[in-house]
């Protein structure tokens, strides 16, 4: 299956970490927004995105945020998402899962635990 | 009879009075020192007042300069991804180059092979590869090839170390918020001390919430040991019960 991700990071820097990293691993399509409400609008108008990466601290509309709104909407809701975060916190990494996140990544990250995470969730969702 | 009874009361009372000019002569001089405290503080609660309002007033200063500091690091950053994307260029159509010499040189080899095997001049042939150098050039190239490999691994490595860009912003973030905290309390402390209405200040609440453009708790840990805990957590989220956890469940009920 060709995947076209969504990186969703209000910082410039991490977006195109991201996108590096994606490309380090083989994947070129993407597409990126700032925060979550910039996310919501680009999973509304381009149905080709099908994995979704997302930080969690961002303005407007949270990495968290977004993925609930993600899962309440029918169109888009079964969706993979991988988020990556520098929230490490036991409790934080429990509160992603319950809010159906696919996997999770603390930064700093390689492009290898990149590519782990993906496959990983590629091999569970299908 | 009640007369003696009335007398003892006056000199009961008299004696209560007298005790209490007794304490009113001990406790005078206390007074006498609070207010010469009290007078000797005023100035030195002006001081503080003028000095919380110089620091309030240099706060909003610090705060944008926290803001220059990290704008100016996203700039730095994208202008080493800028290079270091332009680095990886050249080093891939070098690798390419490298590459088509290398296919270059397998022709040559071919076409050297055909031409000595229709002409049944093998040993011309081998000598001709020898002074082609063929071998040799092989070697270089494989030799650039893995350099370029290590090199653009290492410029890998620069650009996933320059996350701290982004994690060291979010901290300048959380030590912004902290003095913007103070800096309401500073200033709610002023409106008190000019008696003024506070009700605004009072309700300014700073809790950090989770939906914050920042992770106060962020900080750079390459040995990723939040990173194994995810994986434990996401692990257990995910795998399915063993038969003898499900059959402990129905213990249980």
């Amino acid at each position: 299956m060709a995947l076209k991700f969504l990186i969703v990071d209000d910082s410039v820097t991490m977006r195109r970490i991201v996108a590096n990293s994606l490309k380090t691993i083989g994947h070129d399509s993407y597409s990126e927004a700032g925060d979550g409400r910039e996310a919501l609008a680009k999973l509304n108008s381009d149905n080709t995105i099908n994995f979704v990466i997302t930080d969690w601290n961002m303005p407007e509309l949270s990495g968290l945020g977004l993925v609930r709104s993600i899962r309440s909407e029918p169109k888009y809701g079964s969706i993979p998402i991988l988020m990556v975060t520098t929230r490490g916190l036991k409790e934080d990494i429990i509160e992603a899962l319950n809010a159906k996140v696919n996997n999770y990544i603390v930064k700093p990250f390689t492009p290898q635990i990149l590519k782990d995470k993906i496959e990983q969730i590629i091999s569970t969702v299908g | 009879m009640s007369s003696v009874t009335n007398m003892q009361n006056i000199f009961q009372k008299l004696g209560d009075l007298k005790s209490f000019f007794l304490f009113g002569q001990k406790i005078i001089p206390t007074f006498q020192m609070i207010i010469d405290f009290m007078q000797d503080t005023v100035p030195l609660l002006e001081n503080v007042n003028q000095s919380i309002q110089d620091s309030t007033s240099k706060i909003p200063k610090a705060a944008l300069q926290l803001n220059s500091v990290t704008n100016a690091t996203e700039i730095a950053t994208t202008e080493i991804l800028d290079t270091i994307d332009g680095i990886d260029n050249e080093l891939t159509t070098i690798k390419s180059c490298l590459d088509t010499l290398g296919t270059h040189i397998r022709q040559q080899r071919t076409v050297i092979n055909d031409i000595s095997g229709k002409m049944n001049q093998r040993e011309l042939a081998e000598d001709l590869k020898k002074k082609l150098n063929h071998e040799s050039i092989e070697g270089e190239i494989g030799t650039a090839s893995s350099k370029i490999d290590k090199i653009q691994e290492g410029m890998m490595n620069i650009t996933l170390s320059l996350q701290v860009q982004d994690i060291t912003a979010q901290q300048l973030s959380s030590v912004n918020h902290l003095i913007q905290s103070i800096q309401f309390r500073l200033s709610s402390l002023l409106t008190d001390m000019n008696n003024k209405d506070n009700r605004d200040s009072r309700d300014f609440e700073q809790e950090i919430s989770k939906n914050a453009a920042f992770n106060p708790d962020a900080h750079y840990d390459k040995e990723h040991k939040s990173q194994e805990l995810a994986d434990q957590l996401v692990t257990n989220n995910f795998s399915k019960p063993s038969q003898e956890e499900i059959d402990q469940l129905f213990a249980q009920k």
